[in-house]
């Protein structure tokens, strides 16, 4: 092979080469696989979507970042240490979960009533659920929630 | 064809495959996992205990070498290299198959340190002696999952040792029939000596390889979840890059090649360690750099390495060196990958449950599911990632398209997390290939 075709191809290499990390990180390679989730304390888009299923989704959703906000944790950690075969040390006994997340449905049931999501029959009823319902009873039991309202 | 290329011939395949054997049942490690009862240092085990073993036995033949015709050191190495392939093909145990790896590593140090006389005596030149034995050895390093993944596929992986037998008997036949006078007659001389910087260089490229032919391959196979067939094909972008670039590096002056390729091998472990997703194009791109860079640098290395008399000497203190290179390499990257895979876990675990508590899906579909992820994330071994096909498929994936979507999400969520977490060992391999920069470019002068 002439000397200059090899320089050529070897160029060539390192021109790929610059390309090939360079697309990696145009489609989003400093950020990939890095810790997704949010802060709880702050304001996001709300669960997409219209109904009932939507609004209890919406309703949840809220109320778990109300908690989570409140006990210093994330979102995902708090669902996680819900469970009771995979629990994340967040730092709280259970009672402490427990009393956070009630207040965080009851936050989330005040903001829906004022935003007109939920009529006043349907959020005092809903406040009642969440003041009183085994918290473990609320996780396992959302699709039977769901389904009453179906 | 004569009597005398055929042996040719099966020594360097026997050469080829003492090099692929560093790393040729890398593919093979789920199979290995699952077959004996063991851990994942158990299973690591049965790659270091080869290295080390052929490491640790060239370094010591390189003082004793010379009391020994280079025939029988290799038809010796290829008697023991193939009683432990025989002893690994039939092992039942953890424990054997370390050990029979121990012997073959054994073997392996004695056939590389007899084999390069030996051929250079068959073809009547060193210089034709050295060629054929770096391109087997270069092209043999670099093939060593794909041929691995290809047989563990096929048959088994007890079919990788089993395939290896009949190489090391042509070998051992070929050294008893090569009526050759070839010895590794000189001491300890002011010419390997010389050699000191291409060998740096040369056990740092083997360091960094290990971030292509081990921590590449345990991706595309574990995480990325493909089959060792498919696995194969992805990494047979090594050997394949490798043997296109010989006629280029015979092109290039040596320094420059050698200098272009530790680059460009540390450009494909870049390339590795930011993997944005698990799409295939990025890592066979990467693994083509590396095979390139393997391609471009060894070869000229090794020249430098072998230039000169007492061929026999070098060569055997340069696959100590390498393997060397490689098991310290292995040393510090399985523990710092143990623990960036260990945080992993957790950020793919956190990540996951956003992708299902944010899933565009009713409640009622929903929280089934949440249940049932769970419950299959506890059925599933420590060290494994679990396969979600069958609980999505329960809950509608097939014809549902919002549930696929979540599904797919949810994948490539802890696909990318485990994927980040070899970001730091891809890294340090590809320091190791940018420092062989430093002994070429301060020594270019001993590589031309």
């Amino acid at each position: 092979m002439d000397r200059r075709i090899a320089v050529g191809i070897l160029v060539a290499l390192f021109v790929g080469a610059l390309a090939l990390v360079g697309i990696e990180f145009a489609n989003g390679a400093a950020d990939a696989g890095a810790l997704a989730v949010r802060d709880p304390c702050e304001p996001r888009s709300a669960f997409p979507g219209q109904g009932l299923d939507a609004t209890l989704q919406r309703l949840v959703l809220d109320g778990l970042d109300g908690a989570a906000c409140e006990l210093g944790a994330t979102r995902e950690e708090l669902v996680l240490s819900l469970s009771p075969r995979s629990k994340p040390d967040i730092g709280w006994d259970d009672e402490a979960i427990e009393r956070a997340l009630r207040a965080g449905l009851l936050g989330a049931i005040d903001d829906a009533e004022q935003r007109g999501s939920l009529n006043a029959i349907v959020a005092a009823l809903l406040r009642q659920f969440a003041e009183r319902a085994p918290v473990q009873w609320l996780i396992d039991g959302g699709q039977g929630i769901a389904g009453l309202f179906d | 064809m004569s009597v005398r290329s055929l042996i040719v011939a099966a020594i360097a395949v026997a050469v080829a495959v003492a090099f692929a054997d560093s790393s040729i049942v890398v593919l093979a490690l789920p199979e290995l996992y699952g077959t004996f009862d063991t851990s994942i240092e158990g299973v690591a085990w049965v790659i270091t205990s080869y290295n080390l073993m052929l490491a640790v036995a060239a370094l010591l033949l390189v003082f004793v070498v010379h009391r020994v015709r280079a025939n029988v050191l290799l038809a010796g190495g290829a008697l023991v290299f193939l009683g432990g392939s025989i002893a690994c093909a039939f092992a039942n145990s953890i424990g054997f198959l370390i050990g029979a790896r121990s012997v073959q590593g054994l073997g392996g140090a004695l056939l590389l340190a007899g084999s390069l006389p030996v051929l250079a005596a068959l073809v009547g030149s060193s210089a034709r002696g050295v060629a054929i034995w770096t391109a087997a050895g270069t092209f043999g390093a670099g093939m060593g999952p794909a041929l691995g993944g290809i047989l563990t596929q096929a048959f088994d992986w007890r079919a990788i040792f089993v395939a290896q037998a009949p190489v090391a008997g042509l070998a051992l036949l070929g050294a008893t029939g090569a009526h050759v006078h070839a010895t590794l007659e000189e001491g300890w001389t002011s010419g390997l000596r010389r050699t000191t910087p291409a060998n740096a260089a040369l056990a740092l490229v083997s360091g960094a390889l290990v971030g292509a032919l081990f921590l590449g391959v345990v991706l595309v196979i574990d995480v990325f979840g493909l089959p060792p067939i498919a696995g194969a094909a992805v990494v047979s972008a090594i050997p394949v890059a490798t043997l296109l670039a010989r006629p280029v590096a015979t092109a290039l002056p040596v320094p420059l090649a050698v200098g272009a390729g530790t680059l460009l091998l540390s450009a494909g472990l870049i390339g590795l360690a930011f993997l944005p997703s698990s799409q295939l194009a990025y890592t066979v791109g990467s693994f083509a750099l590396c095979g390139f860079g393997l391609g471009l640098s060894v070869p000229g290395l090794s020249h430098a390495v072998l230039g000169g008399d007492g061929i026999g000497r070098k060569a055997t203190f340069t696959v100590g060196v390498r393997h060397l290179g490689l098991v310290l390499a292995l040393a510090v990257v399985a523990p710092v990958l143990t623990g960036d895979l260990f945080e992993a876990a957790e950020v793919a675990e956190l990540n996951a449950t956003a992708v299902i508590v944010d899933g565009e899906i009713p409640a009622t579909t929903k929280v089934p599911l949440a249940l049932d992820i769970r419950d299959t994330i506890d059925r599933v071994p420590e060290g494994e990632i679990p396969d979600f096909t069958a609980v999505f498929d329960e809950h509608g994936s097939t014809t549902d398209a919002t549930v696929r979507a979540v599904h797919d999400e949810l994948v490539a969520a802890i696909e990318e997390a485990v994927t980040r977490g070899f970001r730091s060992s891809f890294l340090f391999c590809a320091v190791l290939a940018a420092l062989a920069l430093i002994p070429v470019a301060a020594f270019r002068r001993r590589l031309e």
